[in-house]
């Protein structure tokens, strides 16, 4: 299973985590920052929890990417 | 015009006799990477507490801006007119025209880098305030305000087009924030707001062909010291400049307070004829103990280039130790109470208070009582009163100023 969180509150909206992983993440037209797609909110951090093990290259280099390390991708 | 990065640095500002205040909101400004920046929520209280000080507020709105930006920038645009913020300041043209379609007043941003009077004349039809480049002489700079007024050159409001430069503060390695060396090494960009500093390290240079490793003075080979003007203020105030900016809205609010003091005493000064060389050593000294990387002049004077900073942080000569928290305050005798957490604190000490609404406040420790006895020192765990003349609140945090013994030559 992968397990994606994100802290969208810090997010500074520039758009890497939509390039790399388009599938999981999208820009919010409503404040500019990004969204975990199909995530549950916890205190501001935003986790999903998929068997679609796939997803984990995508959302893993959309970690790295990330220019304040608001998104961390795990796979349990 | 100074930074508010947030309430206490606000404050602070408004209390020390700025004229405006610049801040930003959630992350479209060039201090997205903050980790405490204003919200939508708080234009409110940012806009009324100014008003009633009557200052001037200004929204920095100052990044570039991506397709999925447009929403946000049109909200915050919105309430930052409902509010009642004076001005916004902007550098992509979308925000340029979302503004000018709201009647909002604008302001180019230093971001826009407007080095000539034709660019001057084309952003008129915009904004009523120009940020000038950075990197100009005030030789340039007077050459453009010059004209501006030969030419009649008008904002939207009618009247001539104020010039501000930058005054006080950090420079950049590049052309003010155009850079990619932050996203090149850490894929954060500067032009976001982002910017990761580390132009700030220690770097060496190595011949790639001999592998020689190039001898250089100084291993902060692209860090520049720091903006002061405070000594040369004379010449821009002669340059016609209108709006004196201070750089730094990831300060501390003591650093606001300290350097706004000076430059509004030193702009007094100019007004009253009074400003000379002892009142500008007494400055200097003021300035010196707050956080900086050395102080030089930057481009105004025409000097070479090649003033880097000598060391990584800063060479401030004094630094704040935290003590403790505000508990609370006897209104009519006067009277603050703090717990102290940390450290001690004995009579004669200078101490600072900071906190959202006190901004940022500077004292010498006269008297106390320690758990309800005089004494001359207090230490962890203790209890302490003492009379201040400004209202103590929960919020507020109690620090005294050291000086800083590990100054790098």
């Amino acid at each position: 299973m992968v397990v994606v969180t994100l802290q969208r509150k810090k997010c500074i909206g520039c758009n890497y985590c939509v390039d790399l992983s388009p599938n999981d993440f999208v820009m919010s037209k409503k404040d500019g920052k990004s969204v975990l797609l199909n995530s549950d909110d916890k205190k501001g951090f935003f986790t999903k929890k998929t068997l679609d093990n796939t997803i984990f290259d995508s959302c893993d280099a959309a970690a790295k990417a990330c220019p304040v390390n608001i998104i961390s991708v795990k796979m349990v | 015009m100074a930074p508010a990065g947030n309430f206490e640095s606000m404050q602070a500002a408004l209390d020390n006799g700025a004229d405006s205040i610049y801040f930003g909101v959630e992350q479209l400004n060039m201090r997205a990477r903050a980790s405490i920046n204003f919200t939508l929520d708080d234009l409110e209280e940012i806009s009324s507490r100014c008003k009633a000080k009557n200052v001037r507020t200004y929204l920095t709105l100052n990044t570039i801006i991506y397709d999925h930006d447009l929403s946000i920038i049109k909200t915050l645009l919105k309430r930052a007119k409902e509010t009642g913020i004076t001005a916004v300041i902007a550098m992509d043209q979308a925000v340029l025209m979302a503004a000018k379609e709201m009647g909002m007043e604008i302001h180019i941003s230093t971001q826009i880098n407007i080095t000539n009077i034709e660019t001057v004349r084309f952003y008129a039809m915009f904004a009523d305030t120009m940020v000038m480049s950075r990197e100009l002489s005030l030789q340039q700079v007077k050459k453009i305000t010059q004209q501006i007024e030969k030419d009649q050159i008008k904002g939207p409001k009618g009247e001539l087009v104020e010039i501000e430069i930058f005054g006080h503060g950090a420079l950049c390695m590049a052309v003010s924030g155009k850079c990619y060396m932050s996203l090149h090494n850490h894929n954060s960009s500067a032009n976001r707001g982002a910017c990761k500093q580390n132009c700030r390290k220690k770097y060496t240079v190595i011949d790639q062909e001999t592998g020689v490793v190039m001898e250089l003075d100084n291993e902060y080979i692209m860090s520049p010291k720091d903006l002061c003007t405070i000594d040369f203020l004379d010449q821009i105030s002669d340059a016609g400049v209108k709006v004196l900016k201070i750089e730094g809205r990831g300060r501390a609010p003591e650093y606001v307070a300290k350097v706004i003091k000076c430059y509004r005493d030193a702009i007094d000064s100019i007004a009253d004829g009074t400003y000379d060389k002892a009142k500008v050593i007494e400055w200097m000294l003021e300035l010196e103990k707050v956080y900086n990387r050395g102080f030089w002049s930057g481009y105004y004077l025409g000097q070479q280039l090649g003033e880097w900073s000598k060391g990584s942080g800063s060479h401030a000569t004094q630094k704040k130790v935290y003590l403790g928290k505000g508990e609370h305050y006897f209104p009519k005798p006067k009277i603050g109470q703090f717990k102290i957490e940390a450290y001690d604190l004995s009579i004669g000490d200078t101490i600072l208070v900071t906190g959202p609404t006190t901004g940022a406040k500077e004292m010498v420790l006269k008297e106390m009582l320690v758990d309800d006895l005089k004494k001359d020192k207090a230490t962890k765990g203790d209890s302490i009163t003492f009379p201040v003349d400004f209202r103590i609140r929960v919020s507020d945090k109690l620090y005294k100023i050291v000086k800083n013994e590990e100054i790098q030559a």
